[in-house]
């Protein structure tokens, strides 16, 4: 991480500058002070007072470097992060995309990360000033006065130990009353969110005073919460401010006694509080901190999770191998079963194969493990190229693998830009005439030919929207577009009617005859009737289907099942 | 700092609404200004202590600073907790009152307005937005205000035992109170400009990638789109980093000033004493006293990004704030027509076009009836305007032509609120409350019993997935984890407790397999039959659609009403355009 050490740097070096003038300027003066108090007149200390105004120039200087620099290097850190997260998070692949971790990665990039902000730009940079800076200040302290420092040393300690007493001891409490306070807050914007509904009820004035009364016992959860809160912030005052009082008492009595000089008290007295400044500053700032680190810890976790292997074998020509699945078992975190659990699937050149069953069963994973995107648990995936050699799919080099592969799954990438521009984003260069061919046999074409522009309609951002059956219309004429030995098609047809249906249907006939080797997964019964072999999936016993995820249970769609 | 000064309004318009309590304010700025002043005090009375006794008088000469001392070292600490205690709570007590404005607001404003809500990720931004504005006492206004009464007594202090001294200090703190917040606060308002204007590429960029890595992967385009997003990540960085220069003038211009007051102090200072006009030992307490007072100005610069942060947010909420009022209220003299007289009665359309509110009509010249006991499917290809027809049904939009009435009373003539439990709509994305799951049915109706409310699941096809819950009602239910057949189920079972004389259902079959499907509409012409309420469906399954009284076809702006066995004949694949060739 370049972007972090580079800023520890910047921030150490900036500090320890900050720091040297501190004492400089307390020196300074304590100098002019003590000499004018003892008669001397203000012209012989000209030296010294040009010398402060240096001082508090170049105090200006690094108060400006430090802000100006640390946000930059705070932007950096962050933009470097939120890069590495994002390209680790894609090529972990399906594995961890379709996990219950996915939403936390998508708030982690688009949002979490930019908590980190008051963590570098003011929590780090307080943190490495008591490191570095208090124990400098302490040692310039003790040269001048050993008592002094002798009370401060023993105050320091003292003031990370209450905090860490008083928190640990309302630690407990605080984070159940979090966890209420956030759960109130949340149940007042769930009520917003849900107005519309409520509306269509006839039921939105009811809830006003449950929102007041969620509000109050919000707060007063709050209260009680920050009444122990707090406590260790004022722990933190309140010992940092006697010690220097104590400080103040200590050096104004030996003063008295004659035991000391007054330059000497002086300079004791303008370093006090500055000692314990820094650490005071990771006091006011550790709240900022807790949501940085909690992102930080976030985006280790995902950067900590190994990518799948990578083969390095070129793949075979699809166009004549033979995909062999055997015994394949998946398994998903959280989840009691495995799906598929040891499914068997052979794929022909040039054949349509359709996997059907149960929502949950595992069809857009097997789909994914065909594809490489995912590895499996048990069971293999050979190909066997026309010679008969038989290399495991996991040895295969990704790159040569998708290469030869198509994709179509249930929402294509849409970007700003014309229909057309986005039918051949990924194909580069196509002559009309193909492009409309691929059109009509996708049945985009029929939407082109509704839209005010035709082919020129633009998309995206300030364009049009596509609903979910025309974009995947779209998506399938890409597919059509590309020249991919291996087809796998994830529910073509879920958002269209019977008559795209056909169509989708007559696409699908129409590659096979053109040689492609085809993978359907399929909802609907009609569809797998296109397809040379089908191959049903079913729950496991032991799952418990749930009322909304009944089996198909549908005899002419397992017919065919095997290969 | 143009943003600022457009929405210093908005934010004074926001905390009449926020009404901090004046006694709670008085007495956190109260606290506030003592912890801090005894912060200034330790070190000017310290300064005087060190400097009297450096000329050995008598020890009870001193004892009172040495009291004082002590006590102020303790007096920041306590005081600091009281001031922090109050201005939250004083905070806390204005976000209960500006959620629930904010709520009561919304729930009588325009139906546009909060359906707008639902967009995108606005509803975490208005509950972050409402934060920043309840902040802003704490954050904000409370920092001057205890910085202010400070500053003045310091000035005053100063001024008193020399006056050229208190000039500098006071023109000093004009800098580093007035100037350099100021700067921080155009930095501040200019950040969130760029923020604002960049955040919303770079989430569509990493959406982009995380939502399409599976087709990105296969065509091969990830390092493409990575390196498109790197682009636009160190545009906005060095957009930001332009954005933030003002905050390091701030910084330097405070520390600048603070400098410059304790180096001026000291020469003035030193030059009275010489003058004989000067104690010397109130040489260090002129001199120290505004070395202490960098900590009241310390934290003005935050404070003041954290007003322009609230200003901003404030705006954002004006509209929620302050919607306008609902258009289409009906005339006080309408709302007479009550349940009573409405009962029993068709739901008819006669020659409706429906549109949403300054577009072109979506469908045109529906006529349609649904009697009690009936169920009225609407199919068609999607974007066909089934679901503005739909809410036109229920009333929720005016038609832009013609009239839909009940029991021959014209919607638009019965009061909304009496309309709503007549006729109920459930929307496609209608909410599922974070919350137990006999919450979310009594929403519906509140004096439902319990076996009611498990009658209604078992109606919606939910009674295995009820019997697998362990809490039974009582379970607390998380709508990210429910599956969209499940959360559609339990939409359709809160529709049926509405007991609403008309059921207007958004494809409550979707996520649903064909004979899920099926199942479902034989369930919902059996309510239609046994509770004589008339249903309208909205439906793609063409098994579905047979069971049906009768089936309306909404495509290319028109609808044509049929019996489903008439559409049944023209075969499965071909039905919606061959029927329509042929009306």
């Amino acid at each position: 991480m370049r972007p972090a050490r580079r800023y520890i740097t910047l921030t150490s070096a900036v500090g320890i500058g900050v720091g040297a003038l501190v004492v400089a300027q307390a020196l300074l003066l304590a100098d002019v002070i003590a000499a004018v108090f003892a008669g001397a007149d203000v012209t012989s200390k000209d030296r010294e007072l040009g010398l402060l105004t240096g001082v508090v120039a170049a105090r200006v200087a690094l108060a400006w470097v430090q802000e100006r620099y640390g946000e930059r290097a705070a932007t950096a850190v962050i933009a470097d992060l939120r890069h590495r997260v994002l390209a680790h998070a894609v090529a972990l692949g399906p594995t961890f995309l379709r996990s219950d971790q996915r939403s936390g990665v998508t708030t982690l990039v688009t949002a979490g990360l930019e908590n980190l902000r008051p963590y570098l730009s003011r929590y780090l940079p307080q943190l490495l000033l008591t490191a570095v800076v208090t124990p400098a200040l302490l040692l310039v302290v003790a040269l001048h006065d050993l008592l002094s420092a002798v009370i401060i040393a023993i105050t320091l300690p003292l003031v990370p130990i209450f905090m860490a007493l008083v928190g640990w001891m309302t630690q407990k409490n605080a984070m159940l009353r979090l966890a209420s306070m956030q759960r109130l807050s949340a149940q007042v914007l769930d009520l917003l969110a849900g107005l519309p509904t409520l509306v269509a009820l006839g039921r939105e004035q009811g809830p006003a005073t449950r929102v007041r009364e969620l509000g109050e016992a919000h707060r007063r959860a709050t209260n009680t919460t920050l009444r122990t809160a707090f406590l260790s912030s004022m722990v933190l005052e309140l010992l940092t401010t006697l010690s220097v009082a104590l400080v103040a008492v200590s050096v104004g009595l030996r003063l008295l006694s004659g035991s000391l000089d007054l330059r000497t008290a002086l300079v004791v007295l303008i370093l006090a509080p500055e000692v314990y400044l820094p650490l005071r500053q990771v006091g006011t700032q550790f709240h900022a901190s807790t949501d940085g680190l909690a992102a930080l810890d976030q985006a280790f976790g995902v950067l900590g999770r190994p990518l799948p292997p990578v083969g390095t074998q070129l793949a075979p020509d699809l166009r004549t191998a033979i995909i062999e699945v055997r015994n394949l078992v998946v398994r998903h975190d959280g989840r009691q079963y495995a799906a598929p659990d040891g499914v068997d699937l052979t794929l022909l050149p040039g054949t349509v194969t359709a996997v059907i069953g149960p929502s949950g069963c595992g069809k857009s994973t097997l789909a994914e493990v065909v594809l490489r995107l995912r590895t499996a648990d048990e069971g293999s995936v050979d190909v066997i190229d026309h010679d008969g050699r038989r290399t495991a799919l996991a040895d295969i080099e990704a790159g040569s693998w998708l290469n030869q592969t198509a994709w179509l799954g249930q929402s294509p990438v849409l970007v700003p830009g014309s229909i057309r521009d986005n039918t051949v984003l990924f194909a580069g260069h196509i002559p009309d005439a193909e492009l409309e061919v691929a059109a009509r046999a996708s049945g985009l074409a029929e939407v082109v030919a509704g839209l005010p522009e035709g082919w020129d309609t633009c998309l995206g951002s300030g364009g049009l929207g596509l609903s979910a059956g025309q974009g995947q219309r779209l998506a399938l004429t890409r597919v059509l577009l590309t020249d991919a030995a291996l087809v796998v098609l994830d529910e073509p047809s879920a958002h269209l009617d019977r008559a795209a249906e056909t169509v989708v249907r007559e696409a699908i006939s129409a590659l096979s005859e053109a040689g492609r080797t085809v993978l359907l997964i399929a909802h609907r019964p009609a569809l797998a009737a296109a397809a040379d072999h089908v191959v049903s999936l079913a729950l496991p016993s032991t799952a418990q289907p749930s009322a909304a995820e009944v089996p198909v249970a549908d005899a002419r769609a397992t017919a065919g099942a095997g290969a | 700092m143009t943003v600022a000064t457009t929405t210093r309004g908005e934010l004074r318009a926001t905390l009449v609404i926020l009404a901090p309590s004046k006694a709670l304010t008085t007495a956190a700025v109260a606290a506030g200004a003592t912890a801090l002043g005894s912060a200034v005090a330790l070190i000017a009375v310290s300064a005087w202590l060190i400097s009297r006794a450096a000329q050995h008088p008598s020890i009870v000469v001193l004892s009172v600073a040495v009291v004082a001392v002590r006590a102020l070292g303790v007096s920041r600490g306590v005081f600091r907790y009281l001031e922090r205690l109050t201005s939250h709570d004083v905070a806390l007590r204005c976000m209960v009152r500006l959620r629930e404005q904010l709520y009561r607001r919304l729930a009588a404003a325009d139906r546009s307005v909060v359906a707008g809500l639902r967009q995108g990720d606005l509803m975490a931004r208005v509950g972050a937005d409402v934060d920043l504005v309840g902040d802003v006492l704490v954050r904000g206004l409370l920092p001057f205000a205890v910085a202010s009464v400070v500053c003045g007594a310091g000035v005053a202090l100063l001024a008193v035992v020399l006056p050229g001294a208190g000039a500098i200090l006071g023109c000093c703190l004009l800098v580093a109170f007035g100037l350099a917040p100021w700067l921080a606060g155009v930095a501040a308002s200019r950040a969130h400009q760029v923020a604002d204007e960049t955040a919303g590429e770079l989430s569509a960029l990493a959406r982009e990638l995380l939502d399409h890595a599976t087709e990105l992967t296969i065509v091969g385009r990830v390092e493409q789109r990575l390196a498109g997003a790197a682009r636009a990540e160190a545009s906005r960085a060095r957009a930001l980093d332009d954005a933030a220069r003002p905050a390091a003038w701030s910084a330097a211009l405070s520390t600048a000033a603070m400098g410059a007051a304790v180096v001026a102090c000291l020469y003035v200072g030193a030059a009275a004493v010489a003058g004989d006009r000067l104690a010397p030992v109130m040489l260090a307490v002129v001199t120290l006293t505004p070395l202490a007072m960098v900590e009241v100005v310390g934290p003005l610069p935050a404070a003041a990004a954290a007003i322009v942060r609230a200003r901003l947010a404030a705006q954002r909420l004006r509209p929620l704030l302050y919607p306008t009022p609902q258009a289409s209220s009906p005339p006080a003299a309408c709302s007479g027509a009550v349940e009573a007289d409405l009962h029993p009665g068709a739901l008819s359309a006669h020659d409706v076009s429906c549109a949403w509110p300054g577009r072109r009509p979506a469908v045109t010249g529906v006529t349609v009836e649904v009697v009690p006991g009936q169920v009225l499917a609407i199919t068609g290809p999607s974007g066909g305007g089934k679901s503005t027809l739909l809410r036109t049904l229920a009333g929720l939009l005016t038609p832009a032509e013609g009239s839909v009435s009940l029991a021959g009373t014209p919607l638009v003539a019965i009061e909304p609120h009496a309309l709503r439990r007549l006729v109920t709509m459930t929307a496609e994305d209608a909410h599922v409350f974070t919350t137990t799951l006999r919450d979310n049915l009594l929403v519906a109706r509140g004096k439902a019993t319990d076996p009611e409310l498990t009658a209604a699941l078992e109606r919606a096809g939910l009674r295995v997935w009820l019997e697998g819950l362990r809490d039974g009602l009582a379970t607390a239910l998380e709508p990210s984890t429910m599956s969209g057949g499940e959360r559609r189920r339990l939409l359709l079972a809160r529709a049926f407790l509405v007991g609403s004389r008309v059921l207007l259902l958004d494809e409550p079959a979707e996520h649903l397999d064909a004979a899920a499907a099926a199942e479902q509409m034989d369930e919902l012409v059996s309510y239609a039959r046994t509770e004589q309420v008339a249903v309208v469906v909205i439906t793609h399954d063409p098994d579905a659609l047979t069971r049906a009284d009768r089936v309306l076809l909404v495509a290319d702006g028109y609808a044509v009403s049929s019996r489903p066995d008439q559409l049944a004949v023209t075969g499965p694949a071909g039905a919606v355009p061959h029927h329509l060739s042929s009306a």
